[in-house]
């Protein structure tokens, strides 16, 4: 998985692309650790071209969401398609997390 | 039981390697009685003759893990089986050609390979050139397939424990534990082994891996309408594997995930 974050005032757009599976858990430690010291309060996430996510993916999405409300921000999931958007609504991750189309 | 020879002649008709030395490649073609195949040899036959649409006999390729395993081209028909060499003896090699033969889709990798290698991707590519497979049908199948690849690497053969907590500390204690255990030589050479087998309109896809079993938490809880009992919470996303599957089973002290897909 790779990604690209662009911030615009008080919200952050970050841009992921291909996989997210368990092997990416070095960069979702960094992704966390960049968005919780970075000054937006809003954290889009944006799975348009995410392609695949796996169980740990999942997770590590949950993770995100945990950490940046914590640090008093919000995330929201948005754009996923395809297979990505199929185990988000089998997860029912929309209960826990922001999910827009 | 038929000596892996015999039983590799049954259903392979030849062996094809990548990144062996010649001489190895021969000697093992011949303890399992199999022609060599030859570039250009479209059927799989060893006679040169064309073909390649997938009903072709079907070819056995034994690699270590050059480029080109990573290659669309090794995992189109006639191959049917993948078997990496590792650091097996030839007769351990016969031995899971032999296995192989029980499956229309064989795979034997080592751990540190089916950490990076796509396999569930590939294997449905491989399967939908043998049966029509509709985009959202193969997808959900890669999904599982993965899953169940995923599991027997990190949970199986690695031994590694499911994030515990929502929190970056059992994120980083996951990344350390994974980078620390596939260091290890002795785990990263540890098998997974995917068996895919049709039957008519039904799919049967069989993981295996090397590690110490496993149980799912409270096995005799209920099991909310349509989910899998014991599989809330397993750690092993078995729960998400068991939406887009007919049936799941657990055997062999759980080092082994059998599951049934409607094609």
């Amino acid at each position: 998985m790779d990604y690209a974050i662009e911030t615009k005032e008080q919200t952050s757009v970050v841009r992921m692309r291909d996989r997210l599976t368990f092997n990416d858990h070095a960069k979702l430690r960094d992704l966390i650790r960049e968005l919780k010291v970075g000054p937006a309060k809003r954290q889009v996430l944006d799975l348009a071209s995410l392609t695949f996510v796996d169980s740990a993916g999942i997770g590590m999405l949950l993770i995100a969401r945990e950490e940046l409300a914590a640090a008093d921000k919000q995330m929201i999931l948005r754009g996923a398609t395809g297979q990505v958007r199929r185990v988000l609504t089998v997860a029912q991750l929309g209960k826990i997390v922001t999910i827009e189309d | 039981m038929p000596p892996p020879a015999s039983q590799a002649r049954s259903r392979f008709a030849s062996l094809r390697g990548s990144g062996l030395p010649a001489g190895r490649l021969e000697a093992l073609a011949g303890r399992l009685g199999l022609p060599l195949w030859r570039d250009g040899d479209r059927n799989g036959n060893g006679d040169g003759a064309g073909g390649g649409d997938g009903t072709d006999a079907p070819v056995l390729l034994v690699f270590t893990v050059p480029p080109d395993i990573r290659d669309a081209g090794c995992w189109a028909p006639p191959v049917a089986a993948w078997i990496e060499a590792g650091d097996l003896e030839d007769a351990a090699l016969a031995g899971l050609a032999g296995r192989a033969t029980a499956a229309d889709l064989f795979v034997s990798v080592t751990t540190a390979t089916a950490n990076t290698l796509q396999l569930a991707r590939h294997l449905v590519q491989a399967l939908a050139a043998r049966h029509p497979l509709p985009e959202e049908r193969g997808s959900d199948i890669e999904f599982a397939l993965h899953e169940a690849v995923s599991n027997a690497v990190v949970h199986g053969n690695l031994q590694v424990q499911g994030m515990k907590g929502l929190t970056v500390e059992a994120l980083e204690r996951f990344s350390q534990d994974l980078a620390d255990r596939l260091a290890d030589p002795a785990l990263a050479r540890r098998r997974v082994e995917v068996g895919l087998r049709l039957a008519g309109e039904t799919l049967w896809i069989e993981v295996a891996d090397e590690g110490e079993g496993f149980l799912p938490a409270a096995p005799d809880a209920p099991a909310p309408p349509g989910r899998i009992a014991g599989c809330e919470s397993s750690g092993r996303g078995l729960d998400l594997i068991g939406s887009v599957v007919r049936s799941l089973r657990l055997l062999d002290g759980g080092r082994r995930i059998r599951m049934e897909f409607a094609l």
